[in-house]
């Protein structure tokens, strides 16, 4: 997967580099608005991860400049602008998603897999890993190819897991992705637990044995 | 005005004293010239009273009562009395003439002192009301333009002028004083705006950072949970920003798009989300279906920060009550004790306990959003229910 990163915050291009490369994609970043606009124009990318606040000029423009050129890139902005007008324009303008600052680089890697399992990117809609299958167009699971009653959380916090297989998962991290802001509501994440120990006990029934803890309180999910 | 009536009584008076004393001689020396002709002797009881004496006496003037039959009553009179010697025979000659009463006097000097008074009065009174009314209108005016003025409205006061120098001092004074306070309070939002945006990146840097170590090697379970509780804060940080920014924008009245949202329905799905995450349970008695002309947006955060707030502070397992009645949606939840100070309940940063971990701004929000739209956000405590009830309109 070939992912280009504009954005020129240094330190957090070189983060979100660090994370992605661990799953095999080839990164290169640009770290102002010309950069991007001259590779954007030159290379092809299958994602485009997109700063809006660019120093020198506005990610939106990058964003036309690449629809006009009608480039099959995927683009997911970052924006520290939570404002629901910006994600608005930013997906009118042909964005496929938004993510707003600061964001875990897990939850960028699971956004980065669904705006690729759409269709348009040539992406399936099926994840495999090893006997568990998940259709995310239905969102529905198979083990063994035989379905798995999973309620929308567990099958969610699954999707996540194998989105991020291999990677330590905070409780923190898991938490908010399955709900967002409101997930400062219990200072305690016991019901994530709740969540994660059914979701594991269904697999584990089932002889799947992935969900592993990691340092105590995080989770990883891999193979043995 | 006692001073000058008694003043005016006793000179009017005395004026006509003079003036009767003048009568009384002039008539006195009249009969005496008739006399002295020979003329007969008048004879006008009790006006006139001609006698004759041995003896002359001293001429004296004095006041007098006699019955007067005519009018059946005592009437006062003056009276004078003369001795004269003409030609040879003494005369003692008594002239008297009604004078007008004390009493009378007074009551005619008071009554027309009343009277223009009354009038003087009366004519001022309407004359400087319809002059102050013309002269003050401008001030009454402004005065009202004062008041309705508001700090998060960009509204102009527009004052009315006047020709009164002071009064137009005043609203040039006003009008700077209220644009530099505009002015100081639109750069402290700013500021505020600003300050929560500039520190999305840092924060989201550092969440990148701890998100590589915790993916890299060599941790110790110790360190996993130092970064852990380090991600826990970064996303409390995250939230006092969020929320920062959105009572900026909903103080700077950048929620415009106002529809008609069905608020039973809105509190209906936030019960369901809470339902995942809390085991509290939550009791949902739909009485009435509420609509509410607002954002969207706004009715979604409101219903979110009401239930997120009983959640919070409800003690122990008890259920929380949740009423949408009427045109008021009230939403209860335990408590062991009434809040210490609930006036500052919809304060920024305000929290009555230390132990619950919250960006203390949902409530601030709460109360922005239903000022925005006026409708009313009512607490109270009772038998151990902290209650608040939104009335929409």
């Amino acid at each position: 997967m070939k992912i280009l990163i504009a954005e020129d915050e240094i330190e957090l291009q070189k983060s979100m580099i660090t994370y992605l490369e661990c799953d095999g994609n080839v990164c290169e970043a640009a770290s102002d608005y010309n950069e991007a606009l001259y590779k954007v124009d030159l290379y092809e990318y299958d994602i485009l991860i997109l700063d809006i606040n660019l120093i020198t000029g506005s990610g939106l423009d990058i964003l036309k400049q690449l629809k006009k050129q009608h480039k099959n890139t995927a683009t997911i902005i970052i924006s520290a602008n939570s404002s629901l007008d910006d994600k608005l324009e930013g997906l009118d303008l042909g964005a496929d998603d938004y993510l707003t600052k600061p964001f875990h680089l897990a939850e960028l890697n699971s956004r980065l897999k669904a705006v690729l399992r759409r269709g348009k990117f040539g992406g399936t809609e099926k994840i495999d890993f090893n006997e568990i299958s998940i259709d995310t167009r239905s969102r529905t699971s198979f083990i063994d190819k035989k379905p798995m009653a999973l309620t929308r959380k567990e099958y969610d916090l699954l999707l996540f897991f194998v989105t991020n297989k291999g990677r330590v998962l905070s409780k923190a991290i898991i938490a908010e992705h399955l709900w967002g802001d409101n997930s400062d509501l219990a200072d305690n994440y016991d019901f994530i637990y709740v969540h994660i120990n059914n979701l594991r006990k269904k697999l584990t029934d089932a002889g799947a044995k992935y969900i592993k803890t990691a340092y105590g309180s995080g989770y990883k999910f891999m193979e043995d | 005005m006692l001073v000058s009536t008694i003043v005016l009584y006793f000179y009017v008076r005395n004026l006509l004293q003079g003036e009767i004393e003048e009568e009384l001689r002039s008539t006195e020396a009249r009969i005496e010239t008739s006399i002295n002709e020979n003329g007969p002797m008048y004879q006008l009881p009790p006006v006139v009273e001609i006698e004759k004496v041995a003896l002359l006496g001293t001429e004296r003037l004095k006041d007098t009562l006699i019955f007067d039959p005519s009018q059946d009553e005592l009437e006062e009179f003056r009276e004078l009395t003369t001795y004269s010697d003409i030609k040879g025979k003494k005369y003692r000659i008594t002239v008297r003439t009604l004078i007008v009463e004390s009493e009378d006097i007074l009551v005619a000097v008071v009554v027309s002192y009343l009277v223009i008074i009354l009038l003087v009065f009366s004519f001022l009174f309407y004359f400087n009301k319809a002059w102050n009314q013309k002269l003050w209108h401008p001030f009454f005016e402004n005065l009202e333009q004062m008041k309705r003025f508001s700090l998060t409205s960009d509204k102009p006061i527009l004052f009315m002028d006047s020709e009164i120098l002071e009064f137009s001092e005043l609203n040039y004074e006003i009008t700077a004083l209220t644009d530099k306070v505009r002015s100081d309070y639109k750069n402290l939002k700013q500021y505020t705006e600003d300050v929560s945006h500039e520190m999305q990146t840092p924060l989201a840097i550092i969440q990148a950072k701890i998100d590589n170590i915790i993916n890299g090697d060599h941790l110790n379970d110790a360190q996993f949970e130092h970064l852990t509780s380090i991600q826990k804060d970064i996303q409390r940080l995250t939230q006092i920003n969020k929320r920062l920014t959105l009572l900026t924008k909903i103080e700077n009245q950048q929620f415009s798009n106002i529809e008609k949202v069905d608020i039973t329905h809105c509190v209906g799905s936030t019960i369901q989300n809470f339902n995942e995450i809390s085991d509290k349970e939550i009791k949902y008695e739909r009485d009435d279906v509420i609509w509410a002309e607002m954002d969207r947006y706004l009715a979604e955060v409101l219903c979110n920060n009401l239930l997120s707030n009983a959640i919070k502070y409800t003690t122990g397992n008890a259920d929380i009550r949740v009423i949408a009645s009427d045109k008021t949606l009230s939403i209860a939840n335990h408590g062991i004790r009434a809040l210490q100070h609930p006036e500052n309940l919809y304060t920024r940063f305000y929290r009555e306990s230390e132990t619950i971990k919250s960006t203390g701004l949902g409530l601030a929000i709460v109360k922005r959003i239903c000022d925005l739209y006026d409708f009313e956000v009512d607490y109270k405590y009772e038998k151990g229910m902290h209650t608040f009830s939104i009335t929409f309109k």
